[in-house]
């Protein structure tokens, strides 16, 4: 297995450069291209055909979360690490709807970023703590709004570990090998786990698993 | 006001001048009258008097004996007596045309009495022969004569009462003349007041005019620029939040990173110990950074629209201060830039409010689209108000950014009863072609659709640090 392939897209240059610096001392990645907005590193990801895309939110021309979007719409293979100043919620969960499989905040950036790409080369999602806190918070303040069930309760013990490991990356080949089951098993369970708690995708059941807590 | 005043004076003035006048003429009137009657009574006494001696003197002449001459003497001079007081009388208010008949009057009663005195002296036999000669020669003629000079100076009393008429008339016609005058002048002198007057009211209505054309222009032009202050603080404050953000906050996370870096080739502790200081700094600076820029605009509200910034708000406000806030929309696309920030700005004000003043426990804020308005509602559960009584900088505020976009701005409060503030505003103003087509036509996947920093134009290019 070659070198993980980076593109960066931020348009601050002493942050990319900072980046690459960070990455390269990293035995296995390699930094092959480097953007400053949103349109660039479109035409950088079809040109490059890169692992792992570490992306600004605040970009000109087009922003990381469209970017991130319409990369993931034509190569769902690359993982899109968002790396944001933005706290909020409404960031967090637009860029994962979008397909953005990591968010981290920027005052985190060295401890964060080699642990994210890890984890979204290995088909997991990963956030910064403190995003993971976040979602959290909103989702039981929001439980506590709306006084609702907790569709959660709705589950089997079987659909919960599997809920686990899909919002962890895993296929359904993987899932089903790890758990001794046939494929045609996995999938009817996950066609129920999203019925029950009415999820429609995979960034959706994984942001819920955040909230949850079940993975961070 | 001085012309009024002097016309009523004059008024006034004539008035009682007529009057004055017409009571000395009334008085004059009598006084003419009563002297007229009083000399020809005089006239009649004289007349009577020389009528009576006459008689008298004729009986006693006729009389057979002369007897009781003394006695008779004595009445004769009665009679005498009181003609003369009469002719005394008469003679002190005597007009001057009748000076020359009122002497000779005199002169021949004088004689008349005389002759009248004479006879009585007569012995019988003297009567007897003188008496019938004495008749009609002496005593008749005399009397015609003396009557007729009483007719003549009762003519003349009577040509001095016609005089006098004549004078009270002509002092009547006089008097009218004047009060004539007086009428014209009064007319004359109220016509211009009137006409000065409504000249000068005309002319006070017309700087009235001026005057609130000018005011409302002015009212207009301070509208104007206090939308253009509230649209300049606004591109102000988008400006600097986003230069925050994206270049302060950037050069923060920058210099974190670099920190981090040379971490990793630092070996020496004193070194770290900086370097990690450095890193504190840098990581405390970024969230100040963070939340400045959310505080001066935040940036959903331009990333991703109203609903998320609203949203924000309301968890941004139940952090800080536990207020439980609820929001609810029903949109059916973004709003343009202006009604999207009032909105925003309006809700940011009442929640403010609700949190400070209020003592809220829950607000429910609603942002209803319907047709072509917009209709928004606050409702909080805290202490409520007298809106009439009550009305600070903030809600003025809301109310002038609210008119200023052709809305309707409501604040239903009382004291004990929460507070429920309704903002409609119309919508008509939407442009048709959008400055986002992507974001219009696909509303529901607007939240990842929207690209801003220039967006589908391009050519507004965000600086590249």
């Amino acid at each position: 297995m070659g070198p993980i392939r980076i593109l960066l897209a931020d348009d601050h240059n002493i942050l990319r450069d900072g980046m690459r610096l960070l990455l390269e001392r990293q035995p296995g990645f390699v930094v092959v291209g480097e953007a400053s907005d949103g349109r660039e590193i479109l035409q950088l990801a079809q040109d490059q055909r890169p692992d792992v895309v570490v992306m600004d939110i605040a970009m000109p021309n087009m922003n990381g979360i469209e970017a991130t979007r319409r990369i993931v719409e034509k190569q769902p293979h690359i993982g899109v690490v968002i790396l944001s100043m933005h706290h909020d919620e409404s960031y967090i969960i637009r860029s994962l709807k979008a397909g953005a499989r990591a968010y981290l905040l920027k005052d985190a950036v060295k401890a964060e970023l080699i642990l994210a790409i890890e984890a979204v080369m290995e088909g997991r999602s990963f956030f910064s703590p403190k995003v993971s806190r976040i979602l959290q918070e909103d989702y039981f303040q929001a439980l506590g709004r709306r006084d609702a069930d907790d569709s959660y309760e709705l589950l089997t013990d079987r659909e919960r570990e599997i809920l686990q490991m899909i919002a962890e990356g895993k296929t359904n080949k993987e899932i089903a090998n790890t758990l001794n089951l046939s494929l045609y098993t996995v999938d009817t369970h996950r066609t129920h786990i999203l019925q029950k708690l009415n999820l429609h995708s995979v960034p959706e059941l994984i942001l819920y698993a955040v909230r949850k807590g079940i993975i961070s | 006001m001085a012309g009024f005043g002097g016309l009523l004076l004059i008024m006034a003035a004539a008035e009682t001048g007529a009057l004055l006048f017409l009571n000395s003429l009334r008085h004059n009137d009598t006084t003419l009258q009563a002297r007229f009657l009083q000399r020809n009574r005089t006239l009649e006494r004289i007349r009577s008097n020389i009528y009576q001696s006459g008689t008298f003197v004729r009986d006693s002449l006729l009389a057979p004996e002369q007897s009781g001459a003394q006695a008779q003497l004595a009445t004769l001079a009665g009679l005498r007596k009181d003609s003369e007081n009469a002719l005394a009388a008469y003679a002190a208010a005597l007009e001057p045309e009748e000076a020359g008949p009122f002497r000779a009057l005199r002169s021949q009663i004088n004689a008349y009495w005389n002759v009248l005195d004479r006879t009585l002296a007569w012995t019988s036999a003297e009567r007897g022969k003188y008496r019938d000669a004495f008749f009609y020669e002496e005593l008749v003629p005399r009397r015609t004569s003396m009557l007729q000079i009483a007719d003549r100076i009762e003519a003349l009393n009577e040509e001095a009462l016609r005089r006098g008429d004549a004078k009270l008339g002509d002092l009547f016609g006089r008097l009218q003349l004047g009060l004539l005058a007086m009428i014209a002048i009064t007319l004359l002198g109220g016509a211009s007041l009137a006409g000065f007057t409504i000249f000068h009211i005309l002319k006070l209505e017309g700087e009235v005019r001026q005057r609130l054309a000018e005011s409302v222009d002015a009212r207009a032009s301070l509208q104007e620029l206090s939308a253009r202050l509230v649209r300049l603080q606004e591109d102000e404050r988008r400006a600097l939040s986003r230069e925050l953000h994206d270049e302060v906050g950037q050069a923060f996370s920058a210099v974190l990173l670099e920190t981090e870096n040379l971490l990793d080739l630092a070996s020496a502790p004193e070194v770290r110990a900086h370097l990690d200081s450095i890193r504190g700094v840098a990581e405390k600076g970024m969230n100040e950074i963070r939340n400045m820029a959310l505080l001066l605009r935040p940036s959903m509200l331009d990333d991703f629209g109203l609903l998320p910034a609203l949203e924000w708000q309301a968890r941004e406000i139940g952090k800080r201060t536990g207020l439980r806030v609820q929001v609810a929309s029903e949109m059916s696309g973004e709003l343009p830039e202006e009604h999207k920030t009032c909105v925003y700005r309006v809700v940011q004000e009442a929640l403010n409010n609700c949190a400070q003043h209020a003592q809220a426990s829950a607000v429910q804020v609603s942002v209803r689209q319907e047709s072509a308005r917009i209709l928004v509602t606050v409702q909080d559960d805290g202490s409520g108000f007298d809106p009439e009584r009550v009305r600070g900088l903030g809600l003025l505020g809301m109310e002038e950014r609210v008119r200023h976009l052709g809305g309707s701005f409501h604040v239903d409060s009382r004291p004990g009863r929460g507070t429920l503030l309704s903002v409609v505003l119309p919508l008509a103003a939407i442009p048709e072609s959008s400055p986002r087509p992507d974001a219009t036509a696909t509303p529901a996947r607007l939240q990842t659709e929207v690209v801003w920093n220039g967006g589908a134009g391009g050519a507004d290019s965000h600086s590249a640090g």
